[in-house]
């Protein structure tokens, strides 16, 4: 028991994202490496299963059609048809994000969503595409009339929003991956095999509901701009 | 020292795992009678239910990635 406490302390070690390999004096960390190559295992599983499109939907092509139509309701569910322009971006979130964390049950990899870089930069690109389809809908000025929404005399807090929105987005992302994997990681240490397993089945849920829930916030933060309050 | 700092990381992550656990908590029985007099909305309630869990629970991950900031300091 004593060195499974001792080894305790060095949890983080499990869990920060590790040097792979240098380009020039530039450290390349794995959550790179894990990004990219399931960016490439995604891109060939898509193309593959989209190769021979049939009106009868059948296995993968089933599977993926359903998954679409599903972000597509709620997509017209808060704009309705218009909604139906935004759905690369939100699918492809949804898609992506979820990937990436179920990638954590490839033995020895580190899933990338528990390096808050990754999660940062989901959060800031989202957001800021957010506020470029917003200026495309509106215009510049509909766009600045928005903050001056309910009165003017609101207008500090409604830009300070604005930049709490990717904070709050990546944070959520992160502290919800971190910590179950940190979980899963301690029960390890403490007892192999049996116990951890019912936590991890759990981390699955966990990787379909924070997919979903990054895929939810950008549709109604995009309602807002569009639609008003 | 270091007892009463880890004391503190672990009273900043419990309160607010109280706080949101219980919001949370009032949030999904609330929905669950919703289901249960209106079972035809429970897709439409099942979608909030989860947006505004969502919204809880980034709190209590506020303080979680506080506590471990805190928590990297103390050693």
């Amino acid at each position: 028991m004593e060195e499974k406490l001792a080894e305790l302390a060095h949890i983080m070690e499990h869990l920060r994202p590790h040097t792979v390999l240098y380009i020039g004096n530039i450290p390349i960390s794995s959550t790179v490496v894990t990004t990219w190559m399931v960016m490439a295992i995604l891109t060939i599983a898509v193309f593959l299963a989209t190769r021979n499109l049939s009106s009868k939907p059948r296995g993968v092509q089933h599977l993926l059609e359903m998954l679409i139509g599903f972000i597509e309701g709620l997509l017209e569910d808060a704009m309705d048809k218009e909604g139906r322009k935004y759905l690369p971006l939100i699918a492809t979130l949804f898609l992506f994000i979820l990937s990436l964390n179920l990638s954590w049950f490839i033995p020895t990899v580190k899933p990338p969503t528990i390096d808050i870089s990754t999660t940062a930069a989901f959060g800031v690109t989202t957001v800021v595409v957010i506020q470029i389809f917003a200026i495309q809908k509106k215009g510049v000025g509909g766009y600045l009339h928005h903050f001056t929404e309910p009165t003017i005399a609101l207008a500090p807090l409604t830009i300070i929003e604005e930049f709490v929105k990717p904070v709050s987005l990546s944070l959520r992302l992160f502290g919800n991956m971190f910590g179950e994997k940190m979980v899963v990681t301690i029960l390890f240490m403490l007892l192999p095999l049996v116990v951890p397993t019912p936590v991890m089945l759990l981390g699955v849920l966990m990787g379909f509901i924070q997919a979903f829930v990054f895929t939810l916030l950008p549709i109604t933060y995009l309602q807002t701009f569009i639609k008003g309050h | 020292m270091t007892g009463i700092s880890f004391i503190g990381v672990g009273l900043a992550i419990g309160l607010a795992a109280l706080g949101s656990a219980l919001g949370q908590g009032n949030a999904s029985a609330r929905a669950m009678e919703g289901i249960a007099r209106q079972p035809e909305a429970s897709g439409e309630i099942r979608t909030s239910l989860l947006l505004a869990l969502a919204f809880m629970e980034a709190l209590t991950l506020f303080s979680f990635v506080i506590a471990i900031l805190m928590w990297t300091k103390i050693g």
